[in-house]
């Protein structure tokens, strides 16, 4: 869990290998980055079917854009500020498609309720997923790609005041969920 | 339960729902076949110059077409203006030219550090308004229109071209169209396409100004903004 100094480092070498077309580095980089990526798809609820069509896309632009990295920044913010742009598009592209269904068929009113549930049946992971996206993907780049606030910052086109402000919205849900849960449990 | 050991729980619960997530089993097939789809179109590229260098060639282009622009045009307006008119007109215009082109410069790269917070583009477009209408006389004319009509036709057949050489430029990034980078674009055009104008223009008024030159300049900014929406719409159709 999380990148360390030394791990990413070694992701900037295999971005740099990467750029200069070698085949191993690209196979390398799918190998470490995908697990990461293909999560913070798959927690989104609404999208989570489409995570692994989402991943692909996601590389399609990674290796369309791989001019752009640049080796003296860290690895992580730049995929995850593509994945970003790959979600918002989907999302985007979801929305569409549901207003053109909704007129001529008749649809749940809140589609995300109609979402499937999440992969894990674990009540704490359902509490992550039912957070807004602004918060979840927040707390995925900061505890589960253990990046740092400036790199969630630059991966989110924000400011730290910002991403601060989403993680601490974000642990007051989820303590509000846990008292809720521990309620109803008793 | 106390405060503490509250905040304790949540956290130790975030830790061990974080270490599940980067534990868990991610199937090997996919990444083949992900690999599998890059390999072909695998070519050495070469990486793209600093956020600085960006800026520079950005502010190069913007100044060189200027100078030319204005060279080539009438300098009828240039002989009207007063010397405090002369050097502060000018000068929020190159401000702008150099706001717009650190904003498009940060679009172009994913992740790139945002310099600049989302309020000082408009304060810069405001900025011009607001010197057109203070540091010009309310005088108007009987020809309002006659004269207004050309200034705005310049203004629009500058813009287009001068926004297609900075989209070229900005094309080596990884662009990725919304409203907001076709305004930043169009802006950056806009700022470009009024230096020469404020030079060439015989009608030094303010309500000539804001209308014709201010009023053309928005108008072309919202064109920009439409534009990228209608590019982002035909990306993820």
């Amino acid at each position: 869990m999380g990148e360390t100094p030394t791990q990413d480092r070694e992701l900037r070498d295999l971005m740099i290998r990467y750029q200069s077309a070698d085949a191993r580095a690209l196979d390398e980089l799918v190998r470490r980055i995908s697990p990461p990526l293909l999560r913070y798809f798959g927690g989104s609820r609404s999208l989570q079917n489409d995570a692994e069509d989402l991943l692909q896309e996601c590389w399609i632009r990674i290796h369309r854009s791989r001019h752009t990295y640049r080796s003296s920044e860290p690895v992580m913010p730049w995929v995850y500020a593509i994945a970003r742009h790959t979600r918002l598009d989907a999302y985007r592209k979801r929305r569409r498609l549901e207003s053109r269904e909704i007129l001529v068929a008749s649809v749940p009113e809140n589609l995300d309720r109609a979402a499937p549930e999440p992969l894990q049946d674990d009540g704490f992971d359902r509490l992550v997923a039912s957070l807004p996206e602004a918060q979840r993907e927040v707390i995925v780049m900061l505890k589960v790609s253990g990046m740092s606030l400036e790199e969630v910052a630059k991966a989110t086109s924000s400011s730290v005041g910002a991403v601060k402000q989403r993680a601490h919205r974000a642990y007051t849900a989820l303590r509000h969920g846990l008292e809720k849960d521990g309620k109803d449990a008793t | 339960m106390p405060h503490n050991s509250r905040e304790d729980d949540l956290e130790r619960r975030v830790e061990s729902w974080a270490s599940s997530q980067g534990s868990a089993e991610f199937p090997s097939e996919i990444q083949q076949k992900i690999s599998r789809m890059l390999a072909p179109s695998l070519t050495p590229v070469k990486p793209l110059s600093s956020q600085r260098t960006l800026v520079l060639e950005f502010l190069a282009v913007f100044t060189a077409c200027a100078i030319a622009l204005i060279l080539i045009l009438d300098k009828a307006g240039f002989h009207l203006m007063t010397a405090l008119q002369m050097t502060l007109i000018p000068a929020i215009l190159f401000g702008g030219g150099i706001l717009f082109s650190i904003a498009l410069a940060a679009g172009m790269v994913p992740s790139a550090r945002r310099r600049l917070p989302p309020v000082v583009l408009p304060l810069a477009g405001l900025s011009v308004i607001i010197a057109m209408g203070l540091l010009f006389p309310w005088r108007t004319s009987a020809a309002f229109v006659s004269q207004g009509w050309p200034c705005a036709f310049l203004e629009a057949i500058i813009t287009v071209p001068a926004g297609v050489v900075f989209l070229l430029l900005a094309r080596r990034g990884a662009l990725f169209a919304s409203p907001g980078l076709g305004a930043v674009l169009t802006g950056l055009a806009v700022f470009l396409a009024l230096t020469p104008l404020q030079f060439q223009c015989m009608f030094q008024q303010a309500p000539h100004l804001l209308v014709w030159h201010g009023g053309t300049a928005l108008l072309l900014i919202l064109l920009g903004a439409l534009i990228g929406q209608l590019r982002r719409h035909r990306r993820i159709s």
